[in-house]
């Protein structure tokens, strides 16, 4: 008899467990893999890589930007850094953070160089990828971003100014480059990536 | 009775408070670059104000402006002025109304302090100091 209910007990654990454990999976909806395509970008010291292969057998959170955003695209990078702040404070390795240019045109690999380096952002976690537009624009479509110029105008001087009306978006990616989930970048809940990064990752 | 007079003219001109500029700050960004200024204006005066420009030495480039977003699209355009109600406040903060510094003349780096001059059609000239944080 008592052997009988430590069995029940024993197998109640398991199986709450295992519906815990699916559920959590089952919180990230969605499953595209974008490794089957290679996107070429260069990093921000003009290194060639490959997306999603530079960041394969990590858990990575990408963040679309533009440098000359002063609103949106900060609070953006922001959230990602706050993220990545408390993922190394409590010692959760195995996570990547891309930013991605929307901005091909001006953003070249030095500037966002200067962009993370004026944020102290840490390159050995933290890449920036530009391509060029072809690259860009394949990559945005595939993951639903769009980035439309608006408001151009040139100066005395000739220079070109723009800003941009763009997605809101971080995107989280799995350890084999699949596309598991999308949040509002510059609104996004950080416990709730928190958490979906240490599930993914786990 | 002169003094009498005298009290009730003070009474009628008595200074109505003033234009309040606080909790000031922009994100550090680099040089040729862009950022966002914001702070909370506080009209503690009996008459609506405008902010209608701002200076400083660290760009010739400056213009109010404020985030819409159009559902997952978010975007910026400028406004030109800030109308602040007699009695009121008005916070520019991330995702709403800011003030736009492009083409920076040098880096601004976190802790800096960098001035700026608010123009405002009553109270006139305001000068702010505000610190370089992350947000």
């Amino acid at each position: 008899m008592i052997v009988n209910k430590f069995f029940f007990l024993v197998a109640f654990i398991v199986l709450t467990a295992a519906a815990l454990f699916v559920s959590c999976k089952e919180k990230l909806p969605l499953n595209i893999n974008l490794a089957n395509r290679k996107y070429t970008f260069y990093n921000q010291d003009s290194v060639k890589v490959n997306f999603p292969e530079v960041t394969f057998g990590n858990v990575t959170v990408v963040g679309f930007i533009y440098v000359n955003c002063p609103d949106i695209c900060p609070m953006t990078t922001h959230n990602m850094n706050l993220t990545e702040q408390r993922l190394k404070s409590e010692q959760v390795g195995d996570v990547k953070f891309v930013s991605i240019t929307f901005d091909p045109g001006r953003d070249y690999p030095s500037v966002l160089k200067k962009y993370g380096q004026i944020r102290e952002l840490d390159f050995n976690t933290w890449i920036f990828l530009w391509g060029d537009k072809n690259n860009t624009k394949a990559l945005l479509n595939r993951l639903d971003v769009t980035a439309i110029p608006t408001d151009s105008s040139i100066s005395d001087k000739g220079e070109l100014t723009y800003n941009m009306m763009h997605t809101d978006r971080i995107s989280l990616i799995d350890k084999d480059g699949k596309l598991k989930k999308n949040y509002r970048g510059s609104k996004v809940n950080l416990d709730e990536l928190y958490n979906d990064i240490k599930n993914l990752r786990d | 009775m002169i003094v009498f007079i005298t009290l009730i003219v003070l009474l009628m001109f008595k200074p109505g408070g003033e234009i309040v500029i606080k909790e000031q700050w922009l994100r550090p960004s680099a040089k040729k670059m862009t950022t966002a200024l914001y702070f909370t204006i506080e009209n503690e005066t009996d008459e609506p104000d405008t902010l209608y420009s701002v200076k400083s030495y660290i760009s010739d480039k400056i213009e109010i402006h404020e985030t819409y977003s159009s559902g997952d699209m978010m975007g910026m355009r400028e406004i030109g002025l800030i109308v602040i109600g007699a009695g009121e406040e008005v916070k520019l903060e991330p995702g709403g109304k800011h003030v736009m510094v492009m083409k920076l003349k040098r880096d601004i780096n976190i802790d800096d302090n960098v001035k700026f001059e608010l123009f405002f059609n009553n109270a006139g000239l305001i000068k702010i100091s505000a610190k370089a944080i992350f947000n």
